[in-house]
């Protein structure tokens, strides 16, 4: 049997609307991989920490605030300090069409926007894990 | 006597009042039911029944009922084919559906409804800066708005100061920040705020807004008193919802009724809470629970005041019940008929009151954001009219609508000002409201009523076993009950059983290029250099008395002692400390929550 994906799904910043998060959480579980949901408020450093500490194949960030660039640059420049910058970080939250090219550019493999089937979130991420093997 | 009736229900040319005379019983109605039913509901249904020349249609019709099951928006009430009079049979006319204007408030709490009402222009609003906030406001009150909505950033909703590590990158984004009181004369300079009704969320920061607006206002050489503020001052909402909390929920619902009991004691013309269960519904819960917990958490606010000396009689009527309109039409009718009539009995019996300044709540709507889609915004300027529509035959008292791009970004002055117009356009190009309570007598939306009534009852009646809204929450029960109802909606979403236009049916695949508002990038930096400017030049001896007082009323309230920390907060804030000095002192005290996490 093929390795659990493990991903940490965390929500950077003040933003508490954890829904989507959560949502996506318990979805990817149930598709059979390992989430750990870091709830919110997390900065940076807390998620590529938490992301080292739980040695995670992937991270998704939810980030409905509209600071996702920010977070989005942060968390990239940390992981490439820690030297963890091939792990995929995937995107979801309410993110403008406009700044998703600025994102990926930094390094986001997909951004999930509202209304994204769950299905479609669980065979991305697997497409994605696939790549890093 | 069989004979007779059945004759006199063959004779439908007799005039009406001569037939509503005739007193029927309820077995003539089921009978009458039933043969409704083997006949032409039969005969419609049969094979071949659609192409039978009296059902017939050119297009669109189907041999069969498109589903199996009808379910109510909420998904918790099985819809009929048909309501009848045998649906009301043990609905009392006087004492469930009564008139407008008296117990149990069914049919609304202003007994001539929208007659003598005008919907009043107000936006949800303030970007970025303090200057670009009070641009905006000046531009508001010259379109005609005598209602300002003031969005607060992250940060500052949190306790934090523009420069604290927590605030990188989320200063200014969702509303302005405002770390002391410079920055509150920045967004209010000019503006006139004593005929100006100003409102804010500030849930769990409520005590420190009350500061601000009372300082503001003695800087403008106003009588605070004069003023007019509504402020949310909801925190069970936000370890909901939202999520901006920073205390312990039982910390918090005692700084919310410090609020209640300084606004009533000296500024009576401010209202000092509205309770929100809107976030809870778009979170997951049912429409049943969207009453049931806005009822319970009213409740505990409601006894909080009470423990603070504020009677109720002096606490209610000031406040009202922030609630969602949601998709399903007739069912959002019914649940605010429902919660009306639920508040009432249930504050009856538990305040012990026949006051109707208790017993008559007053209701907001923040429509469905959380049915608006990002696929063909456009649609979604449909969806918030009927939601606008569904507020107003519910007869609640105060609507406020998303801006139909609201679900890609943040929303831009033309699509919020649509959203408000709509209101106007149904009240007085379409005539809803000339008379009150319209749906009323209903069959189907009195069932609705009934049956919503008796489940929120039950939820409520679950978080009184539990111990109250503050211990329900602690235990996790509402974000339980949202994690599984949101989870069930998606799933329903997904397998195609529910319905979103452009998500799951009729999509279009094409994107529709919006305009979008975007955030001053220059914010944060200023912000911060204004802050450091403020710490510098103000009087530091008189900053450290005053928040010294606040430590010590702190500390004395987390020993149990009574105190009020509104007074402590004013002096602080005219001596220029800071949001985040405050809550600085405050978290220390009293600690800081941490969700249980609910997945």
């Amino acid at each position: 049997m093929a390795k659990k994906i493990r991903i940490l799904i965390a929500k950077p910043g003040l933003d508490g609307h954890e829904t989507g998060a959560k949502l996506v959480a318990r979805v990817l579980r149930d598709a059979g991989m390992e989430v750990i949901y870091t709830g919110p408020r997390q900065t940076p450093e807390m998620i590529v920490q938490a992301a080292i500490q739980e040695d995670v194949d992937m991270i998704g960030l939810s980030i409905l605030s509209g600071a996702h660039k920010e977070f989005a640059s942060r968390v990239f420049d940390l992981m490439k300090e820690k030297g963890v910058e091939r792990t995929p970080v995937v995107m979801g939250g309410i993110i403008p069409q406009e700044d998703i090219p600025a994102l990926k550019e930094l390094g986001v493999k997909e951004v999930f926007g509202p209304g994204t089937s769950t299905r479609a979130i669980v065979e991305r991420i697997r497409k994605e894990y696939e790549k890093t093997l | 006597m069989k004979r007779e009736t059945k004759g006199k229900r063959r004779s439908p040319s007799a005039p009406a009042g001569q037939r509503a005379k005739e007193k029927r019983g309820d077995s003539e109605v089921v009978k009458a039911y039933r043969e409704w039913e083997e006949g032409v509901v039969k005969e419609r249904l049969s094979p071949g029944g659609e192409s039978k020349p009296q059902f017939r249609v050119y297009t669109g019709i189907q041999k069969e009922e498109t589903q199996k099951e009808f379910l109510t928006g909420g998904g918790e009430i099985a819809v009929k084919r048909l309501y009848t009079p045998l649906d009301l049979a043990s609905t009392d006319p006087l004492q469930d559906i009564g008139f407008p204007g008296q117990f149990p408030y069914t049919r609304g709490r202003d007994p001539v409804g929208f007659r003598a009402f005008q919907w009043p222009l107000s936006f949800y609003s303030g970007y970025g800066s303090s200057e670009s906030a009070n641009e905006r406001y000046r531009d508001l009150c010259a379109a005609g708005s005598n209602n300002i909505s003031l969005a607060i950033d992250l940060p500052t909703q949190n306790g934090y100061d523009s420069d604290h590590p927590m605030a990188r990158g989320e200063v200014g984004k969702v509303g302005v920040a405002l770390c002391t009181l410079p920055d509150m004369e920045r967004v209010f300079s000019g503006m006139p705020l004593d005929r100006i009704h100003t409102g804010t969320v500030g849930n769990c920061i409520g005590p420190w807004v009350v500061a601000m607006f009372s300082a503001l206002g003695e800087r403008f050489e106003l009588d605070p008193a004069k003023m007019k503020l509504m402020i949310q001052n909801d925190p069970i909402k936000e370890y909901t919802g939202r999520g901006t909390y920073i205390f312990p929920p039982r910390v918090a619902i005692d700084l919310a009724s410090d609020v209640v009991e300084y606004i009533r004691k000296y500024l009576p013309a401010w209202e000092p809470q509205y309770n929100c269960s809107t976030t809870m519904r778009w979170g997951g819960c049912s429409t049943s629970q969207e009453v049931g917990f806005g009822v319970a958490n009213l409740m505990a606010y409601v006894e909080a005041a009470q423990r603070k000396g504020i009677a109720p009689a002096d606490f209610v009527p000031w406040i009202n019940l922030h609630m969602t309109a949601d998709n399903d039409l007739f069912e959002e009718v019914a649940k605010f008929r429902a919660v009306r009539r639920l508040w009432a009995r249930v504050a009856k019996e538990r305040l012990k009151t026949e006051d109707p300044r208790v017993l008559a709540l007053r209701l907001t709507v923040f429509t469905g954001a959380h049915r608006l889609t990002a696929q063909e915004p456009l649609n979604n300027i449909v969806r918030t009219t009927v939601h606008v529509l569904a507020s107003i035959l519910g007869g609640v008292e105060h609507v406020v609508t998303p801006a139909h791009d609201e679900a890609l970004a943040l929303p831009t002055f033309e699509s919020t000002r649509l959203g408000q117009i709509t209101k106007i356009i149904l009240q007085e190009e379409n005539l809803v409201g000339q008379t009150v309570d319209p749906l009323g007598g209903s069959y189907f939306v009195e069932s609705l009523t009934n049956q919503l009534e008796e489940k929120a009852r039950e939820v409520y009646q679950k978080i009184e076993d539990l111990g109250g809204a503050g211990s329900a929450l602690e235990k996790g029960y509402y974000l339980r009950e949202m994690a599984e109802g949101m989870y069930r909606y998606q799933r329903e979403v997904e397998s195609g059983q529910r319905t979103v236009i452009g998500v799951n049916k009729h999509v279009v695949e094409k994107e529709v290029p919006i305009k979008l508002f975007t955030g001053d990038p220059e914010a944060e930096k200023r912000q911060v250099e204004r802050l450091n400017k403020v710490r510098k030049e103000r009087n530091s001896s008189r900053v450290e008395k005053a928040l010294a007082e606040i430590r010590k009323v702190a500390e004395s309230k987390a020993a149990g002692r009574n105190g009020n920390i509104v007074p402590a907060m004013i002096e602080a804030v005219k001596a220029h400390a800071s949001v985040g000095e405050i809550f600085g002192i405050l978290r220390e005290i009293f600690g800081e929550y941490k969700p249980p996490t609910i997945i």
